[in-house]
């Protein structure tokens, strides 16, 4: 693999040799695989490989960038990319990539999730552990991915790294009527920790008591949130953190740096450690990524970035580079001192919330969006589960939801799930306080 | 493009115990820039190349897709694919609607090649644009312009006979500002698509639309009222429309979703077999006839063929506010009875295709716009929307207006803020007793699929009137 490193490291002397100031190459060997089943069968196995090199130059204070993916041809393609570069504009926000050498951790991936051959036991697997708790006649759909990718970065600044990077994800959704589902996920960046059974029951259990659910009604509420719904607000707050999101106003922390952005009990982290998902040991500048508190004890303490960006916000890039932009890798929340009962006895008329979809924005500055919640919303009346519900959506602001956070739970829960749970986070559960739900009429 | 190894991955594929093999090969050039706050943040010039093979065997569907352009490779995913579909191990088996095999070549023209365009052209393009924005009296502290051009060469070949060469060009514009007055800000969202040549940026009038949004927003922070909830008559404009038909009728629709396959992500749909609404069966007035049309030349979802090789038509899917023909690939067709109605898209040769709109759109009427409010003696006209949302079933559905006006005795009066229709699918078309005949589309992007496929397309319609709605 060696020879892959020497290659990436030819298209950044290339580069260099065309005239660009600086150069970063990264060369990605993906292999992915994702069977997706519903009413109890598998639908299709979709594989695809990937060999791609992500190049970005910069010449005189322009960025350029390209992915080859011809390489019988890659002369001709920096060619072309820097005969761009030559008749861009100047960006004179461009800080430069990340200078000097780094060491980086050894790689935790899994080469055993790449040399799976037939993975659809554990879907027929999981598919029975939810008949179990829900019965036979229950109807499940999900997805079970496979990546396995070997990553080689070269940078004309100075950083080298090789590293590899592996995932297993499982999300299974159980309907046990027509109107009542459960939906769990199971993720993991290796074989070991992998247990699909585990989504197939939580599931299953959920599906089972979100039957015959009345339409809720609109109020304010005090909410538990379940670590899949928790995980798409981790999400959804992470994204707003990044500075590109911040310089472009779609984020509610704009000149928030410093202040009281949640309650005292929220501390939130970007930490792509070797259990997630999206594990790595370096960005892609090169850069070591480590882990970036930027909400401590309910305080906005840093934005995530690049070199560029911290320049322009003076301070030191946190790891955090994507190709073009800054991007959160695995939302951690510290532990909390709560059980998920706990926060259900606590609750006199409240509800628990499993899941949710579709968020949108009035406005990211202020804050102000709804999300619809699905499988399995349930009225907890006296710290119990009284009744399913369906057909209300959660409509707040995205700074109150923080700021009414009135618990975090000991558990958490890896979790990533389609567009929703995204980024990957390790999600507690949430007891929120007067949160507005509401409803068709 | 080396359609030599596509064919032989055909032929190797047909060597196998299979029902059906399809081999989808593209080559696509891709450029995209951004301005962030009238700076050039990265320009992103690529191409991507590569095939897939699909197999139905033992009632089982296989995928597998590379970027190696090799013999060796062309088996190699042959082989997969084929492993894949074995391994499914399916008690109900997966049949195609039966289709007869085209042989075409079809292409969208451009008036002026995007090719042809240089890099520098393009970017000042989007710089004027920014510095209008910048240069105007309004307050647009942040500015995001993105523009994406992508050059689409296909080649579809299956083991029917079926050999479709095309070529699309394809361009868009996603624009994001945030207009800030009096310690407030609101923001906008805009989108352009279409396909053809760099004439659709002149056509689009993109500064000027823009320019209009942000002068839009300074009116609702400065002169803005809430509306006071309850029920009132309401006017859709042509986004409205657009969104709501897309939403509530043409993602319900999809057979896929009705069939369960989409059920643990986009999810399913409130039209199922066996329950209240199914084919026949009244879901809105009767003058709502709601169609998806990929054949409107140079539309962002404009298509000839679909990637199953089926001639793209216009489909009905509320016809005089009754449920009429469900959006099918072959396999959902076979399943309910029926043919491909050519609603098989993919976004990449890595992705398989699945059923997607095209252009969803209300059909106009013959009413003015004035016509739809000069009758109105209280009610609010939503000309856009910003915040928006359905529940997984396609039932449950929220819209925020963006740009809206108080309706007084059939006058527009001041702009409203924020007014927000939370409604059934049933509710809002019941609700609709006249439509104009001012048809307008916007350029979208459709999300579905897992991996997410965003694909073009256009929302549109007329404007709209609906009697007697909750506004709050």
């Amino acid at each position: 693999m060696n020879g892959v490193l020497n290659a990436t490291e030819e298209i950044v002397k290339k580069a260099k040799s065309l005239g660009a100031d600086e150069v970063i190459a990264k060369t990605t060997f993906g292999k992915y695989r994702r069977s997706r089943f519903s009413n109890n069968e598998i639908d299709t196995t979709v594989a695809w490989n990937d060999y791609v090199t992500d190049v970005a130059l910069s010449w005189k204070k322009r960025v350029v960038a390209t992915q080859i993916r011809d390489f019988q041809n890659v002369d001709g393609q920096l060619k072309q990319l820097f005969g761009i570069a030559k008749v861009s504009k100047e960006n004179p926000m461009f800080g430069g990539f990340a200078k000097g050498k780094f060491k980086h951790a050894p790689s935790s991936a899994d080469r055993k999730i790449v040399e799976l051959e037939d993975p659809s036991e554990y879907i027929f697997g999981a598919i029975e552990a939810a008949k179990r708790e829900a019965g036979q006649d229950v109807n499940s759909g999900g997805i079970l991915l496979t990546k396995f990718e070997d990553v080689y970065l070269v940078s004309s600044e100075g950083p080298i790294g090789v590293d590899s990077r592996s995932a297993i994800e499982f999300s299974i959704r159980v309907f046990s009527q027509r109107e009542a589902s459960g939906h769990s996920v199971e993720c993991s960046s290796n074989l070991r920790n992998f247990d699909p059974s585990k989504a197939g029951v939580e599931a299953g259990k959920i599906a089972g008591l979100a039957k015959n659910p009345k339409v809720g009604e609109e109020g304010v509420y005090d909410v538990v949130l379940a670590p899949l719904f928790a995980g798409a607000m981790l999400g959804m707050w992470a994204s707003m953190v990044s500075a590109f999101s911040v310089m472009i106003q779609l984020s509610v922390f704009v000149n928030k740096l410093g202040q009281k952005v949640a309650s005292d009990i929220v501390t939130i982290k970007d930490n792509p450690a070797p259990y997630s998902v999206s594990h790595r040991v370096f960005d892609d500048e090169g850069v070591p990524i480590k882990e970036n508190v930027f909400i401590d004890r309910g305080i906005l303490k840093t934005y995530l970035h690049n070199t560029s960006t911290a320049k322009i916000f003076k301070t030191k890039t946190t790891g955090n580079a994507g190709l073009v932009v800054p991007t959160a890798w695995n939302v951690e929340t510290d532990v909390g001192n709560m059980s998920k009962d706990e926060m259900f006895g606590g609750i006199k008329r409240g509800l628990y919330l499993t899941n949710t979809w579709y968020t949108r924005f009035q406005n990211y500055v202020k804050g102000d969006f709804s999300t619809i919640p699905r499988d399995g919303i349930f009225l907890i009346e006296n710290g119990e589960i009284k009744q399913s519900l369906k057909d209300v959506r959660l409509s707040d602001n995205a700074l109150s939801l923080l700021n009414n956070i009135a618990g975090i739970s000991r558990e958490r829960k890896h979790v990533h799930w389609w567009g929703e749970a995204d980024p990957p986070s390790l999600a507690p559960y949430l007891l929120i306080k007067n949160v507005h739900m509401t409803k068709s009429k | 493009m080396e359609k030599d190894i596509v064919d032989f991955a055909l032929e190797y594929a047909k060597g196998k115990y299979i029902e059906y093999a399809e081999v989808r090969a593209q080559n696509q050039k891709l450029e995209q820039l951004m301005l962030k706050n009238g700076i050039l943040e990265a320009f992103l010039s690529s191409v991507n190349s590569g095939f897939c093979v699909r197999i139905l065997a033992e009632g089982g569907i296989g995928f597998a897709s590379t970027n190696k352009w090799t013999r060796d490779e062309a088996k190699a995913v042959v082989d997969l694919a084929y492993r894949f579909a074995k391994t499914a191990r399916r008690k109900d088996k997966i049949k195609f609607a039966e289709e007869k095999a085209v042989e075409t070549t079809w292409e969208v023209g451009q008036k002026k090649k995007i090719e042809d365009v240089d890099s520098e052209t393009k970017i000042e393009q989007f710089l004027d644009a920014d510095k209008a924005l910048t240069s105007h009296t309004v307050n647009v502290p942040a500015r995001v312009l993105q523009c994406i051009m992508q050059l689409t060469e296909k080649y579809f070949a299956n083991t029917e006979g079926s050999r479709i060469s095309s070529f699309v060009p394809k361009i868009a514009a996603f624009c994001f500002i945030t207009v800030a007055e009096q310690g407030k800000s609101e923001q906008a969202f805009e989108q352009f698509g279409y396909s053809g040549g760099w004439e659709a940026f002149k056509g689009w009038r993109m500064t000027e639309k823009l320019v209009q949004d942000a002068n839009i927003l300074k009116d609702v922070i400065t002169k803005a009222k809430a509306v006071k909830p309850g029920t009132t008559d309401l006017v859709c404009g042509s986004e409205v429309t657009g969104i709501a038909a897309h939403e509530s009728c043409g993602h319900p629709m999809e057979a896929d979703r009705i069939l369960g396959r989409e059920m643990s992500q986009a999810g399913r749909s409130f039209i199922y077999k066996g329950g209240p609404f199914w084919i026949g069966t009244r879901i809105g007035t009767d003058v709502v006839t709601i169609v998806d049309d990929p054949t409107i030349e140079h539309s962002y979802g404009y298509y000839k063929y679909d990637d199953e090789g089926i001639e793209a038509r216009r489909r009905y899917l509320y016809k005089n506010g009754i449920i009429n023909e469900f959006l099918h690939n072959r396999e959902t067709a076979a399943k309910l009875g029926t043919r491909s109605n050519a609603s098989s898209r993919s976004v990449n040769y890595d992705r398989e295709a699945i059923v997607r709109m095209a252009n969803t759109f209300v059909l106009s009427g013959d009413m003015t716009e004035e016509e739809l409010i000069e009758d109105l003696k209280n009610g609010v006209y939503m000309v856009s929307f910003t915040e928006w949302n359905i529940d997984d079933k396609r039932f449950n559905q929220r819209y925020v207006g963006r740009e809206a006006y108080l309706i007084e005795n059939g006058e527009l009066k001041h702009p409203v803020a924020k007014p927000v229709i939370e409604t059934t699918t049933l509710k809002f078309w019941s609700a609709v007793d006249a439509v104009s005949k001012n048809l307008k589309f916007d350029a979208a992007t459709c999300g579905k699929g897992d991996p997410m496929q965003g694909i073009p397309c256009y929302t549109g319609g007329p404007s709209i009137r609906l009697r007697d709605v909750y506004m709050k």
